[in-house]
């Protein structure tokens, strides 16, 4: 075990060299950059702009060399811990990603928690109980859940939630705390508004995962091994945790490593309308103006996170089921 | 699990002792009731999606300023006339009334004028499937200058009704499309994975990852100004829809192989092995079946999100483009505090994302009850 | 231009200036400060004779935080429209006429080509420092000309292929001189791209540049900027970059600095009172009234009607203002405890049809060149339908033309072509020698192939996608097929720039003012003349690259050219006129509907605010509207 880590620690160096390559050119493959779409941000809103400071800005960000020399600028510096600059906020991408990253990590751990607290038991009764009105009922909710477009759910919810309760309109602070170093107090208003974005992130998740808890249990029970332990006389509940359920936990934990991802890309409109100060809107705008290294820092973030991510779901798929090993 | 326990003890009639293994999977499905509902509405949706010009009472494109967010008309079927009672559809006409401050539509109804409807009525000419001219409808207006709006207008004016009929055809073949791609590169890439292990395993995982820690959002950019500007709204989309399925078959392979990789150690996959079955008999016969709920399960929850994948690409002017309709373009047209506040109605296309992903499910669970060995 | 008036306003106001000087008054929350001494008292804040405002209704209270809302990304410029942009004019609230606001007063040279400016004096910076006329010839001499800081100098400020200079008189009187007449300058400086000339405070900014600072490599390492000019405009800003927001030590002349910067993690612009700012009620009051301004970073324009609805904004007039939210805004008035206010439209035109002349299809080019092909499509328009759906009847058919209201206005420019006629139009198209049909009864070419044209519009203007939706229905009844493509911001740019579509559909400015925006009639604008960019291209290169232009064009160009150099206002219109209706005759823009009165919404408690007020970028409202009087009713 312990060699196998570190050989997929080790292999992880190379693999990330290989993404960043990929992930900046895919940074810079939609056609123009970042100050023709500066140019074109601000036409948009009826604003006009000069010519030769397009030109001179150009120039000032280098974006007038090459590919390659722009990459090994950026990469060379990522290397030695220096993310770069943005160019459309002037500072340092560092100091624009880190409580961003930060927030993403708790709300993606929240969601998490929410999911599988929910999903679990409820996939669980509805596999045991199949075909009975809770499993309907839970199915139909499920489902519902699933055909509505996350951002018209988050829509709807802030619409509820202003004109019958008077709410404030997304965001994970309330006024007074949104620009305060961090006490004890923020923390329990960021806990107080955490939920919101809790529920709206998790409800498809959670959805998802009922069904996957559901399928991956109703194949299990009908194994003989289960006829097996119930005809020596194990609890109905016993038998249910001791085997079926670790065998279909599997799914779980198969696709944890994406978690991170998955609610930083996948949920970029949704923390859009509920205006989280989370990685995916400013990670958005980046790419949408093509804010290079603001873009190329997020994702190659995002990648290792990933990486790592994978590398413990797997470390977990072994601990769950024994008949895994690894080579 | 009273269900599973009195399949279990069905009594053995001849019927069954003789039945093939096919005969008896149907057999079984038949018992199903839930599930033979659901073959039946799936039967009932894909007609809708076959035959969408006859079925929707209008023209969907057909916009009209007088009927700008005209809500939802209640049908009405007694009709008391001068020579007594008559017993017909019909709904009240109805005026538009804006508000000269506020702009908002408000439509009058005026129970004096009785629009009549009726079955298999002339309307608006069309072309079924672009090759038959044709314009009688299955339901409608008795007189084709009448409207009738049973789920509502959207801000253009256009019938709901004939809209979410319309989009019906694009979300259930293109949108399956991509969801049948997913499945067979995710079982394919999952299975050889799992069951090979080693070096082979160790590259497809990687793949995945690197596929999976690709930023999605330039892709999507690159893509819309890749893509030739005088392709049709169809093709557009079909090849976005591909692509989709190119990102999402890897969730699936890595359940896959990860169960596999528990499986290729148990007895049955030995004693297939050393029976002497080939590979493709192993995964495809043996170890296959075993993750079956699991694989319908990821199927229909693949279908919802490949419905509704273009609301969130519509952001970057992807998606399907205007005319063309799909369930996944109309519910982004309503994502706006308007329809939410003012016209719920647009919001009713996931009422038939919902149902058709119900019908597709319970139709899944019911194959799959029916062909596993282990139900009975 | 009304010359006159200007002074005389000027003069009146100078008056009533020193004659309410004598007994100033502040807010409290200043007044504190200056009983402890850590502020002098606000006799020696403000000029000996501030600028005198006349409150809208009437004399306010101070205090308050005045909320509102902008998109993070991109919309610095929300801030600059709130602040409003403090150059040496400004509009008057109705944007007909420029009086002085920065600026005492000024006079012109008979020549039209030097002004000279009369300073405040005692005016101070927001940090305290003195506002002199050596922080206007800090910009105009040393750094406008610096091939550093511009590669060339912005438009704005040459004449003649020469950057105009600065002579400094004394400490409160500035000459700006030019290669020869600019009669449109007054009007340039209050738009805020006029604003250069007092942007900077010369003590400050100074530091950041190699002539006054021979240290500056130090500081460079320090703040790891490349080169100087970036640094400089990290710590002072440029007219329209996010970090003039985002640094809190640079001095303005704005009514509020910034307290809590902009920048990438923002999710809130603070802004509090400036204890220097120049302008007085007529009671001698120091303005602003409200202490504190609070931006709110809302990305998404829906949460932003949302935030309306729910009483969290004292004062929105963008993002929220497209037609299709009226009603649902205004049914929510109540609950969310405001009124709406009147946009005046400013645009020539609500959505408008750009068709590309320099097609690189060519036989389509051959057609979009074609004056009757444009006419024909024009009357194949339903302008009555796109003005009931799209726009709920609130406008009317119009081409792109100034408003009636505008002293430019042009009947013919503005209403030819804008029946629907299916016949004439169907002629027309036979008479181009388009009398194939396909099988769908679609026009083809004489070859066999069909006429088929990409319309391009931006997923952000929904009233575009709807207009072209119908437009295409409309079309199919004239045998013009055509196929829409809806594209994110970027790539619509990118489109353009690349000369990469058929028909762009937007919206176009100059409906008031037209001379200061004159997309539409003249291919001036680099990014959005959309007849053709590289007519523009050739313009501005002076016929080196790019295409040469349509003989008419060529010859409004030159036009344009004399309209630049002319030294009376009877002149400069005379030849604006002439542009006009060279422009009719051409018919280059297809126009759909006249740019259509909106709306913006206030608190109920917010006072001062106009009924109504003009929507427009040169007059960036609502800035012009002054906010600084705002207050809020108790």
């Amino acid at each position: 075990m312990g060699r196998f880590i570190a050989r997929r620690l080790a292999g992880m160096v190379p693999f990330i060299f290989l993404v960043s390559i990929t992930v900046f050119v895919l940074i810079k493959l939609p056609p123009g950059d970042f100050v023709s779409n500066y140019a074109a941000s601000l036409a948009a809103s009826g604003e006009t702009v000069d010519d030769s400071m397009l030109a001179e800005m150009r120039h000032r960000y280098g974006l007038d060399q090459s590919w390659p020399v722009q990459y090994w600028h950026w990469i060379s510096g990522v290397a030695q811990g220096d993310f770069g600059y943005s160019f459309k906020w002037q500072q340092p991408v560092s100091s624009l990603i880190g409580e961003r990253m930060g927030l993403t990590l708790v709300l993606s751990f929240a969601t998490l928690l929410f999911t599988w607290a929910i999903a679990f038991p409820i996939g669980v009764y509805s596999a045991v109980r199949r075909y009975t009105w809770g499993d309907y009922f839970v199915t139909l909710l499920g489902f519902l859940g699933l055909a509505i477009p996350g951002f018209l759910l988050a829509l709807a919810l802030m619409y509820a939630g202003i004109t019958w309760f008077h709410q404030d309109v997304g965001g994970l602070f309330s006024p007074p705390y949104v620009d305060t170093p961090w006490t004890l107090a923020r923390v329990g208003d960021l806990a107080a508004h955490l939920w919101v974005p809790m529920i709206i992130l998790g409800t498809s998740g959670a959805a998802s995962l009922i069904r996957i808890m559901r399928a991956n249990l109703i194949d299990q029970l009908h194994q003989p091994y289960v006829e097996t332990a119930r005809a020596k006389g194990l609890s109905e509940t016993t038998l249910l945790l001791r085997y079926p359920i670790r065998v279909a936990l599997n799914p779980f934990v198969s696709t944890l490593g994406w978690v991170l991802p998955h609610l930083v890309s996948g949920s970029v409109i949704i923390s859009i309308v509920l205006n989280l100060p989370t990685a995916g809107p400013l990670l958005l705008q980046a790419l949408l103006s093509q804010d290079q290294y603001l873009a190329g820092a997020f994702l190659l973030l995002l990648c290792s996170l990933t990486v790592l991510g994978t590398l413990v779901s797997d470390i977990l798929l072994a601990l769950l089921d024994p008949r895994i090993r690894f080579q | 699990m009273s269900d599973i326990t009195a399949g279990a003890t069905l009594p053995q009639t001849s019927r069954y002792a003789t039945a093939s293994e096919a005969r008896l999977m149907w057999l079984r499905f038949r018992r199903h009731r839930l599930a033979f509902a659901a073959l039946i509405v799936t039967i009932l949706i894909y007609l809708v999606a076959l035959l969408v010009e006859p079925l929707a009472p209008f023209n969907p494109d057909k916009s009209n300023g007088r009927y700008v967010y005209h809500p939802p008309q209640r049908l009405h079927l007694i009709d008391h006339t001068a020579n007594g009672i008559r017993i017909h559809p019909y709904v009240f006409g109805e005026h538009l009334a804006r508000d000269p401050v506020t702009l908002a539509a408000h439509y009058v109804p005026d129970p004096s004028q009785h629009v009549a409807l009726g079955f298999f009525v002339r309307g608006d000419p069309y072309r079924l499937w672009n090759l038959f001219p044709g314009n009688i409808h299955f339901f409608g207006p008795v007189n084709p200058r009448d409207t009738v709006f049973l789920l509502g207008a959207d801000r253009l004016g256009r019938d709901m009704l004939s809209r979410i009929i319309a989009g019906a055809r694009v979300s259930l073949s293109i949108g399956l499309v991509g969801v049948g791609c997913s499945l067979i590169l995710g079982i394919f890439f999952g299975g050889l994975s799992g069951y090979l292990g080693g070096r082979v395993d160790w590259f497809i995982q990687r793949v995945i990852e690197f596929i999976l820690s690709l930023p999605t959002i330039p892709v999507w950019l690159a893509l819309a100004a890749a893509l030739p500007k005088d392709w049709s709204p169809v093709a557009t989309y079909f090849t976005i829809t591909l692509i989709i399925s190119l990102v999402g078959w890897t969730e699936l392979a890595r359940v896959v192989r990860g169960r596999f990789l528990a499986l290729r150690s148990e007895t049955f996959v030995t004693a297939a092995w050393l029976d002497g079955c080939g590979q493709g008999r192993i995964i495809f016969r043996h170890m296959l079946p075993s993750l079956a709920s699991h694989i319908i399960a990821s199927v229909t929850l693949a279908i919802p999100m490949m419905i509704l994948a273009e609301t969130s690409l519509s952001f970057l002017g992807l998606g399907l483009q205007p005319p063309a309709i799909s369930w996944g373009a109309l519910l982004s047209e309503a994502q706006n505090v308007t329809s939410i506040a003012t016209a719920p109605w647009l919001l009713l296309p996931g009422v038939a994302v919902a149902i058709t992903v119900l019908a597709l499910n319970f139709l899944g669970d019911g194959l799959r009850d029916a062909a596993d060995p282990h139900a009975h | 231009m009304v010359w006159q008036p200007v002074l005389a306003t000027a003069f009146a106001l100078a008056l009533c200036g020193s004659a309410a000087a004598a007994e100033l008054h502040e807010a409290p929350s200043l007044a504190a400060l200056v009983t402890k001494g850590s502020l002098p008292p606000v006799a020696r804040r403000v000029p000996t004779a501030p600028d005198v405002v006349k409150p809208t209704a009437s004399v306010g209270r101070y205090g308050g935080v005045l909320r509102t809302a902008f998109r993070g990304d991109a919309d610095q410029n929300a801030i600059l429209r709130i602040v409003g942009n403090q150059g040496l004019t400004r509009w008057t609230p109705d944007y007909e006429n420029v009086v002085p606001n920065v600026a005492e007063s000024w006079t012109r040279s008979d020549d039209a080509s030097e002004y000279t400016f009369k300073l405040r004096p005692g005016m101070k910076w927001s940090d305290g420092q003195p506002f002199t006329a050596d922080d206007i010839t800090f910009f105009v001499n040393d750094l406008l000309p610096d091939p550093q800081f511009f590669s060339s100098p912005p438009a704005q400020y040459v004449i003649n292929g020469k950057a105009m200079r600065a002579e400094k008189i004394d400490d409160t009187t500035v000459k700006l001189i030019f290669a020869g007449p600019y009669l449109g300058f007054p009007r340039v400086l209050a738009t805020p791209l006029g604003q250069h000339p007092v942007l900077y405070e010369k003590h400050y900014c100074e530091q950041f540049m190699p002539k006054y600072n021979p240290n500056i490599a130090a500081l460079l390492k320090q703040s790891g900027q490349p080169d100087w000019p970036t640094l400089f405009r990290q710590k002072c800003g440029d007219i329209e970059i996010p970090s003039r927001w985002s640094n809190l030590d640079r001095p303005t002349l704005d009514p509020w600095i910034i307290s809590t910067p902009y920048s990438g993690n923002a999710t809130q612009v603070v802004l509090q009172r400036n204890p220097y700012f120049w302008e007085t009620d007529t009671a001698g009051n120091q303005l602003p009234y409200i202490d504190t301004v609070n931006m709110k970073v809302i990305s998404d324009v829906q949460s932003i009607v949302l935030a309306a609805i729910g009483g969290q904004l004292d004062l929105q007039v963008r993002h929220i203002n497209t037609i299709g939210n009226k009603p649902v805004l205004a049914q929510h008035a109540d609950q969310g405890g405001y009124v709406l206010e009147t946009l005046t439209p400013t645009d020539a035109n609500a959505e408008a049809l750009f068709l590309n002349q320099t097609d690189k299809n060519p036989k389509l080019r051959q057609l979009l060149t074609n004056h009757d092909f444009r006419e024909a499509l024009s009357l194949g328009v339903d302008r009555d339908e796109i003005n009931d759906i799209v726009f709920l009847g609130q406008t009317k058919p119009w081409q792109v033309g100034p408003l009636p209201a505008d002293r430019f206005y042009n009947k013919e420019l503005a209403t030819q072509y804008t029946t629907r006629n299916v016949d004439a139009a169907n002629k027309l198209l036979d008479g181009l020698g388009l009398t194939k049909h396909d099988g769908d009864g679609f026009r083809e070419y004489q070859d066999g192939s069909k006429v088929f044209l990409t319309a391009d519009v931006m997923v952000l203007d929904p009233a575009s996608i709807d207009t072209i939706q119908l437009i295409k229905k409309h079309w199919a009844d004239i045998g013009i097929d055509v196929g829409i493509n809806t594209e994110e911001r970027s790539l619509f740019y990118n489109r353009g720039q690349n000369n990469d579509y058929d028909i762009d559909v937007m919206p176009v400015p100059g409906g008031l003012d037209p001379t200061s925006d004159p997309r539409g009639w003249l291919s001036t604008h680099t990014l959005d003349s959309r007849q053709s960019l590289p007519w523009v291209a050739w313009y501005q290169s002076g016929g080196h690259s790019g295409e040469r232009p349509s003989d008419n064009m060529v010859q409004r160009l030159a036009l344009w050219d004399q309209w630049k150099q002319a030294t009376t206002p009877d002149q400069a219109d005379g030849l604006f006129r002439q542009i006009l209706q060279l422009a009719a005759a051409s018919f280059d823009v297809i126009g759909t509907e006249q740019g259509l009165t909106t709306f913006g919404i206030h608190s109920k408690k917010l006072m001062n605010v106009p009924n109504s007020m003009p929507s427009s970028w040169n007059y960036a409202n609502p800035g012009p509207t002054l906010l600084q009087q705002y207050y809020f009713a108790p």
